[in-house]
C-alpha cells in the first residue's frame, strides 16, 4: 500500500473503505480472542468458511475474527452484522442452522441466544444483555468489530483521526494540556496523573527521550492489556504516537509479555501496517515528525511491570527495580528520559484527543475520570473482560454484568489490585461476631466492617478501602474461599515473583509465608497477628519498589476485613471455610442418599458404606482432598473442625434412615 | 559545585548538591549503619539498613535510604527516630533468621539493641549485600559474578554456576565481603602455593621493599585490574594529591656522560626445571630468596617463618648448591650460599625451635670471622650433613608436620639418609643476566661463557673493562657477596671519579680520522671498531671516530673501503719511510 502523506490522504482513505462497504452483505464477528480460542473458536471459524464455501456465498458473507468480545463465559461468541444478532456459546454443529437461517432467511436462532437468567427470556442483542447493558465500551469500542489484523479496518472505524488531529491542529503543548485538563490517570496500577507525566518528560532536559508501553501483565487473572493489545493493537500504536510527539520523542517501545504469543503478533503486525502506511517513521502523516517503536518482549517476571526494573529488562539487564529517588521521566532508560504508560492508558489518549478533555472528563468521579477495564474471574457467573465508567459500585458489577456468585454460594470478598492489592469485604459479616470484636478492641465501634459492596470503584476510594486499583484484576470469591490461605496464596505469589535485591521484601515475604502458612496449619500463635503486622508496616516503610511496598496488602486488608477467620485458625484452630487442610474434617450427614458417587472418586478408599447405604468417611484414611465434597450433589457432605468430623459421623450414624423410610416420614406427616 | 543546605537530626549542614545524604551524616559525625553500602562503588540500597525518615519542605515525611537519597534544599533527616529504629531492627532480625551468625550481622544486632534475634540465627554464609557482585562489574569490569535466581532463592555465583574465564583471579570480590562467604581458591595443577611467596607485597600497587629507592609505591600492571579490564583506578581517585596515573608509558631517555660504572647485578638460579627438587609443585619448598623475604620484618609474614598453612616448622632442610658447582646448570660457586645458609641457619634458631639440616658438598667460609661464625652454628645445634640434596618428595600425609622428606648421601658417614622435614630452602645459583650478552655488546665490552662481564685484567685492572670510561661493580662481574661488592663498587667509582673530576681524557697522538669528502656514509667502520669508538653524524651522513676511546688499533682504516679512513701517525708515508729506515 503506498503511504499516507497528509491527513486529507487518510481521510480520503477512510471514505473509500467505508463507500466499499456493502451494507447488503453480512459479518460474521468471531470473537478469537484468548478466551474464545480456549472455547475452541478455531473449528468453528473453519466450519464457517467450509459452509460459506460450500453455499458459494464468498464475497456476499465475510467471517471476521476479532479480538476479545468481552464476555468470555459465553464463548464462542459470535455478532451477525448488520442486524447485530448476538450468538454465543457456538459449536461447529451450529454453523449450519446460522448460515441457513439467519444469513439466507432473516431467521434467529433462539437456541444460540442468550438466556438471562433472571428473566428467562433469550436476548437478540448485545447490548440488551445485562452483561454488556451497564458498561461504558470506550477503550475496548472496537474490539470485537474490527480484524486486529486489518490496519484498513481500524482506519474504516475512525482510527488515527485523532493522530491526524493532533499533528496538524495541536501544539505539543495543546495536547499536554488537553490531557491535564482530562485529568487520565495512569492505567497501570499506581494512578499518576499522565499529562503531569509526559510535561515533566517533556521538560526533562536530556536527549533523546523515550516513550515506552508496559504491556508486561503479570497479575493471575488479568488480561484487559492482553486483550487490548490483541483486539485492536492500532489504539495503543496511535496513542503512543500521540505522546511521543507531546513529549518530543523519536523512539518507542512496546515492552510486552512473551506468554502473550497472540498479542505479540497482533502487534508486530500493526506495526508492519502501520510503518508501511506511513503512520510511523520519519515523516509521519507528512507532518516532519519522526517516531517508531520496537518491540521487546519480557521473559515473564511479574516484577519487570515495575517501572525501573521494566527499563532495565529493556536495557538487556536483570529485570531489578532501582531506587525511583529520581524518577524515570529525568533519567529512565539508558539514563534518559522516559515516559512509561500501561496499555489501557495509551489505548485512552485517542479518545481524549478526539473527543475532547471535556467529554473525558465528565465522565467517572471527582478524582478518577474515565472508564476502567477489568477482569471479572474468580466466583462469579460472568466471566470476562469488562469495561465500566469509573465510580461505578462494586455492587453494579459484581451482580449486574457479573451476574452474581454460581451456585447458591453466597458472596464474601473481591481482590481488587493483583497480588499486591487488597481482598474487599462485599458479604454483611455476622453481627455477633462484629461485636465480640469491639468488645475485643480489636476494632473501634462504628468501623465500617461491613459489606463494601457499594463501594465506588475509583482510584482513591479502594485505595483507602485498603487495596488498590491495580491494572485491573478483579477476582471474585464466595463463602468456600478462606482469607488466610487467599492471603498465604498471593504472599507465596509473591515470594516466587520478588526480585530479592532489598532485604525486606526478600526476608519479608519469607517470614509472612512462614507466619501464614504456620496459621493455616493450625499452629499459630496469638502474637502472630501483631508480628503479622509489624512486618507488613516494615514491608510498606523500607521497601525498595512498590512490589515489596504493597506486598504485605492481601495480609493487611484480610486482617481488617476477615480478622475473625484469623482468630477462628489460632484460637480454635478452625477454618471457617473449610479450605485449610490441616484443620479441616470431612463427615457425611444424615442428608446421604446412599448414591455412593464420593466413595467413587475418593482417591484413598477411605468412604464405604455400600449402596443405598449411608457413606461412612474412615478419617485415619481421608487425606482432606475435597473431592467427595465437590461431587456430593445433596450437600450431604460437611467440612468441619478436624476433631469434630468423628462425632458428626457417629450422629449421622444414629440418625441417619434409608431414603425410602424418610419419603415415608414426611408422607405421612 | 551548587550547594545545598539540610538538617540531620536538627543539625545544618551544607553539602553539594548530587550528594548523598549517608555522606552528609557522616560529615556530622552520624553514624547511620549500613551493610551494602561500599563508597567507590554505586549505592545500591538493597538491605535497607540505612534507612532514616525525611521530611521535605511540604512537611511531607517518608522513610528513605541514606546510602542513595540525594540532598535536597531544607530536607531534614532524622536518624534515630523510633519507626527508623524499629525497621532496621526488624528488617536485620529478618535477615539474621536466615544467615549464620557472623560477627558483621552480630555486631550490628548489638549496635541496633538486639540482644537475642528473635528468629533466631540461620546458616547462610551470604548476606546478599551484592558488594562482590557490583565491584567486579563496576570497579573491575570483569563481570565474571552475579546474582542468580530470582527472590528468597537468590544467591551469588559465576555464569552458568562453572569455573569461570571472565573472573581474573583479581581477588577484589573476597576482599570486599563482609562475610567470608567469598574465598579464593588455587586453580591450577599445582598443589597449594606458599601464599606467601612472592618476594613483595602481593598487593598491585605497592612499595617494593623498605629499602627500595625512589621508595614510593609503585603499580604493577601485571596485577593491576586497570591493565587488565580497562576498569578500577580506585586508587586514583583515593589519592588527594592526585599523584596517581595510569596513562604513564614507560620511555627512553638520553643521558650524555662521560663514564658509566655497570652494576647490573645478577638473577636468581630457577628451581624448577630440577624436578627432584620439587619446587613449584610440592608446599613448602622455597628457595633462599623466598625465606628472605619471609624473614624480613617488612615482608608478607613480618618476619616469621611460616608454612603454608600459618603454623611454625619443626624442621627445615636448607640444600646447598641448588644450580652452583653443577655440571647441569653452573660449574661455578655462587660464593654467598654457604655464608647465608649459615646465617638462615642461625635466624631459624633465634626464631622457632625448629630441627635445622645443612646439606653441603663443601663449606667455603673464607671470608673474616665465617669460619667462627661456622663454629657458633654448630655449637647452637644446627644438624650439618656433608652430600648434596639429592631429592625432595612428599611424604604422602594430609598433614604438613613432616610432610616432606629430603633424601642425601652423607658422604662423611657414608650413608644414604631421608631426612623428614617440613620446610625445604634451596640456596639456588647466582646467574649473569638473561640479556648480558646484548649490554656488553651495547658497552663494547666482552663477556664470559658463564655470562659474567670480563674486567680488563684479572689482577692490574679488576674494576675496569676494555672500553675506556666502563667500569664495572658486583656481581656482574662475577658472583661475589656484599663486602667484595662494596669494594669493587667503592673501586669503581673512584676510577669514575678520576675521569670526571680532571674533565679531560689525555690520549695518544695515535688514533684514527675520517675524511668526511671521501667517506660514503656506509657504516662499516661503526661495527669493526672493537672500541665502539666510531659513530655516525646523522647531520653530515658520514662516520666520526671519538679520539678519547680510540686505541688505533687501525682496523677501520684497513677495512674502509672508500679509504676514507687515516690512522694518525700510521700513514702509509710513514709505514714506508720506517721500512725504508729498518732496510737501510
Amino acid at each position: 500500500m503506498r503511504p499516507i502523506v497528509s491527513p486529507k490522504e487518510l481521510n480520503d482513505l477512510r471514505d473509500r473503505l467505508r463507500a466499499a462497504h456493502d451494507p447488503n452483505h453480512t459479518w460474521v464477528q468471531l470473537c478469537a480472542g484468548t478466551g474464545c480460542l480456549a472455547c475452541n473458536c478455531e473449528p468453528v471459524a473453519a466450519a464457517f468458511r467450509q459452509k460459506i464455501h460450500d453455499e458459494g456465498l464468498e464475497g456476499v458473507v465475510h467471517l471476521k475474527l476479532t479480538g476479545c468480545h468481552g464476555f468470555c463465559e459465553r464463548g464462542p461468541l459470535a455478532v451477525i452484522q448488520p442486524q447485530g444478532i448476538f450468538y454465543q456459546r457456538i459449536s461447529p454443529d451450529d454453523i449450519e442452522a446460522i448460515i441457513d437461517q439467519t444469513i439466507k432467511h432473516g431467521k434467529v436462532v433462539t437456541k444460540l441466544l442468550y438466556r438471562d437468567p433472571a428473566s428467562k427470556t433469550r436476548i437478540e442483542k448485545a447490548e440488551d444483555i445485562p452483561f454488556y447493558k451497564k458498561q461504558v465500551r470506550l477503550v475496548l469500542r472496537s474490539n470485537g468489530h474490527i480484524d486486529p489484523t486489518s490496519i484498513e479496518d481500524y482506519i474504516a472505524f475512525g482510527g488515527y483521526s485523532a493522530l491526524a488531529k493532533a499533528l496538524t491542529t495541536m501544539e505539543p503543548e495543546r495536547i499536554i494540556d488537553e490531557i491535564k485538563r482530562s485529568r487520565l490517570r495512569g492505567r497501570g496500577g499506581g494512578g499518576f496523573p499522565t499529562g503531569a507525566k509526559w510535561e515533566t518528560c517533556r521538560n526533562a532536559k536530556e536527549e533523546p527521550k523515550y516513550v515506552i508501553c508496559n504491556a508486561d501483565e503479570g497479575d493471575p487473572g488479568a488480561f484487559m492489556d492482553r486483550s487490548v493489545l490483541e483486539g485492536n493493537p492500532h489504539s495503543v500504536i496511535e496513542g503512543m504516537i500521540i505522546g511521543a510527539y507531546a513529549i518530543g520523542s523519536h523512539e518507542g517501545y512496546v515492552y510486552v509479555r512473551h506468554e502473550y504469543p497472540l498479542a505479540v503478533k497482533h502487534l508486530t503486525i500493526a506495526l508492519d501496517q502501520a510503518r508501511e502506511l506511513g503512520l510511523l517513521g520519519p515523516n509521519i502523516l507528512g507532518s516532519g515528525f519522526a517516531f517508531d517503536i520496537g518491540v521487546s518482549r519480557g521473559g515473564g517476571a511479574f516484577v519487570c511491570g515495575e517501572s525501573t526494573a521494566l527499563m532495565a529488562s529493556l536495557e538487556g539487564k536483570v529485570g531489578e527495580p532501582r531506587a525511583k529517588y529520581v524518577h524515570t521521566v529525568e533519567h529512565g532508560l539508558w539514563d534518559k528520559p522516559s515516559n512509561l504508560n500501561n496499555v489501557e492508558t495509551w489505548a485512552n489518549v485517542p479518545l481524549v484527543i478526539e473527543h475532547g478533555a471535556d467529554w473525558f472528563a465528565s465522565i467517572g468521579t471527582e478524582g478518577s475520570k474515565g472508564t476502567k477495564v477489568f477482569a471479572l474471574t474468580g466466583k462469579i457467573c460472568n466471566t470476562g473482560l469488562v469495561e465500566v465508567p469509573m465510580g461505578i459500585t462494586l455492587r453494579e458489577i459484581l451482580h449486574d454484568i457479573g451476574g452474581g456468585v454460581p451456585g447458591k454460594k453466597k458472596f464474601k470478598a473481591v481482590q481488587t489490585g493483583g497480588p499486591s492489592g487488597g481482598t474487599l469485604i462485599v458479604e454483611t459479616r455476622d453481627a455477633k461476631i462484629m461485636r465480640s470484636m469491639e468488645d475485643a478492641g480489636e476494632i473501634s465501634p462504628g468501623d465500617a466492617v461491613t459489606s463494601l459492596l457499594d463501594l465506588p470503584v475509583d482510584f482513591d476510594e479502594l485505595t483507602q478501602a485498603g487495596s488498590m486499583m491495580g491494572s485491573g484484576g478483579m477476582i471474585v470469591m464466595d463463602q468456600d474461599s478462606c482469607m488466610v490461605d487467599v492471603a498465604r496464596y498471593f504472599i507465596h505469589f509473591l515470594i516466587e515473583e520478588s526480585c530479592g535485591k532489598c532485604l525486606p521484601c526478600r526476608e519479608g515475604l519469607r517470614k509472612l509465608h512462614e507466619i501464614l502458612e504456620r496459621i493455616t496449619k493450625g499452629q499459630g500463635a496469638p502474637e502472630d497477628i501483631l508480628t503479622l503486622q509489624e512486618i507488613s508496616e516494615t514491608l510498606i516503610d523500607t521497601s525498595l519498589c512498590q512490589l515489596g511496598g504493597s506486598a504485605p496488602n492481601p495480609v493487611l486488608s484480610t486482617l481488617r476485613y476477615f480478622r475473625d477467620e484469623y482468630d477462628a485458625h489460632i484460637r480454635d484452630k478452625r477454618c471457617p471455610a473449610g479450605v485449610c487442610r490441616e484443620l479441616v474434617g470431612y463427615a457425611i450427614t444424615e442428608d446421604c442418599v446412599g448414591d455412593a458417587k464420593c466413595a467413587k472418586v475418593c482417591p484413598t478408599g477411605a468412604i464405604t458404606g455400600g449402596p443405598r447405604n449411608l457413606q461412612v468417611i474412615d478419617q485415619s484414611k481421608c487425606i482432606q482432598c475435597d473431592a467427595c465434597y465437590q461431587v456430593c450433589t445433596f450437600n450431604a457432605i460437611v467440612r468441619v473442625k478436624r476433631d469434630r468430623a468423628a462425632d458428626v459421623q457417629t450422629t449421622a450414624r444414629q440418625t441417619w434412615k434409608p431414603v425410602k423410610e424418610r419419603t415415608q416420614a414426611e408422607a405421612r406427616a | 559545585m551548587p550547594k545545598v543546605n539540610m538538617t540531620v537530626d536538627g543539625r545544618p549542614i551544607t553539602v553539594d548538591e548530587g550528594s548523598y545524604v549517608l555522606q552528609a551524616a557522616e560529615a556530622l559525625g552520624i553514624e547511620i549503619p549500613t551493610l551494602c553500602f561500599f563508597k567507590y562503588v554505586k549505592p545500591y540500597a538493597a538491605c535497607r539498613i540505612c534507612v532514616v525518615e525525611a521530611k521535605n519542605k511540604r512537611g511531607r515525611t517518608r522513610i528513605v535510604t541514606a546510602c542513595n537519597y540525594p540532598a535536597s534544599e531544607g530536607i531534614e533527616i532524622l536518624t534515630r527516630t523510633p519507626r527508623v529504629m524499629a525497621a532496621r531492627k526488624l528488617n536485620l532480625e529478618m535477615l539474621m533468621s536466615r544467615c549464620a551468625p557472623m560477627p558483621v550481622l552480630t555486631d550490628l544486632a548489638r549496635k541496633l539493641g538486639i540482644d537475642q534475634p528473635r528468629w533466631g540465627t540461620g546458616t547462610d554464609m551470604c548476606i546478599l549485600c551484592g558488594l562482590c557482585v557490583r565491584v567486579c562489574d563496576e570497579i573491575v569490569g570483569a563481570q565474571a559474578i552475579g546474582f542468580a535466581s530470582r527472590g528468597i532463592e537468590r544467591f551469588v555465583t559465576t555464569p552458568f554456576e562453572v569455573d569461570s574465564d571472565a573472573c581474573i583471579l583479581c581477588g577484589a570480590c573476597a576482599a570486599l565481603c563482609p562475610t567470608g562467604h567469598i574465598r579464593m581458591e588455587e586453580a591450577s595443577d599445582r598443589e597449594v602455593v606458599h601464599s606467601e611467596i612472592t618476594l613483595g607485597p602481593n598487593a598491585a600497587i605497592s612499595v617494593p621493599f623498605r629499602q627500595a629507592v625512589p621508595n614510593a609505591p609503585r603499580i604493577d600492571p601485571e596485577f593491576c585490574v586497570h591493565f587488565r579490564t580497562g576498569g578500577c583506578k580506585v586508587c586514583a581517585s583515593v589519592c588527594p594529591k592526585e599523584c596517581i596515573s595510569h596513562d604513564d608509558v614507560e620511555r627512553f631517555e638520553e643521558v650524555e656522560v662521560g663514564t658509566v660504572v655497570l652494576a647490573t647485578g645478577y638473577q636468581d638460579f630457577d628451581p624448577t626445571p630440577f624436578k627432584q627438587y620439587g619446587y613449584g609443585r610440592l608446599p613448602n619448598v622455597i628457595t633462599s630468596m623466598e625465606f628472605e623475604r619471609m624473614n624480613n620484618a617488612a615482608g608478607s609474614t613480618g618476619g616469621k617463618i611460616l608454612l603454608e598453612n600459618g603454623k611454625e616448622p619443626r624442621a627445615i632442610a636448607i640444600l646447598h648448591c641448588i644450580g652452583s658447582r653443577d655440571e647441569n646448570a653452573h660449574p661455578y660457586c655462587s660464593r654467598v650460599c654457604c655464608m647465608y645458609a649459615l646465617k638462615f641457619a642461625h635466624l631459624v634458631k633465634e626464631k622457632t625451635s625448629a630441627e635445622v639440616y645443612q646439606l653441603y658438598i663443601d663449606l667455603r667460609a673464607f671470608g673474616k670471622g665465617y669460619e667462627e661464625f661456622f663454629h657458633r652454628i654448630l655449637e647452637e645445634g644446627v644438624n650439618v650433613i656433608r652430600g648434596k640434596g639429592a631429592e625432595v618428595v612428599s611424604a604422602g600425609r594430609d598433614c604438613q608436620e613432616g610432610s616432606l622428606i629430603v633424601r642425601c648421601e652423607d658422604t662423611l658417614a657414608a650413608k644414604f639418609r631421608e631426612i623428614p622435614v617440613d620446610m625445604v630452602v634451596l640456596c639456588t645459583a647466582l646467574e649473569a643476566n638473561r640479556d648480558a650478552k646484548d649490554v656488553a655488546r651495547r658497552f663494547g665490552i666482552s663477556v664470559g661463557a658463564d655470562g659474567w662481564f670480563i674486567e680488563r685484567h684479572p689482577k692490574l685492572g679488576p674494576v675496569s673493562t676494555t672500553t675506556d670510561g666502563i667500569f664495572l661493580a658486583g656481581v656482574c662481574q662475577s658472583p661475589k657477596d656484599i663486602p667484595d661488592t662494596v669494594a669493587q663498587g667503592s673501586g669503581a667509582a673512584a676510577h669514575a671519579m678520576s675521569l670526571m673530576i680532571r674533565g679531560e681524557v689525555e690520549m695518544d697522538g695515535a688514533y684514527a680520522v675520517i675524511d668526511d669528502e671521501v667517506c660514503s656514509g656506509c657504516r662499516l667502520c661503526n661495527d669493526l671498531c672493537p672500541y665502539s669508538a666510531i659513530g655516525f653524524d646523522e647531520t653530515k651522513k658520514t662516520s666520526s671516530v671519538n679520539p678519547a676511546l680510540c686505541k688505533a688499533c687501525g682496523t677501520c682504516a684497513a677495512g674502509c673501503p672508500s679509504g676514507a679512513i687515516r690512522a694518525l701517525h700510521f700513514a702509509d708515508d710513514q709505514i714506508y719511510a720506517e721500512i725504508e729506515g729498518i732496510l737501510s
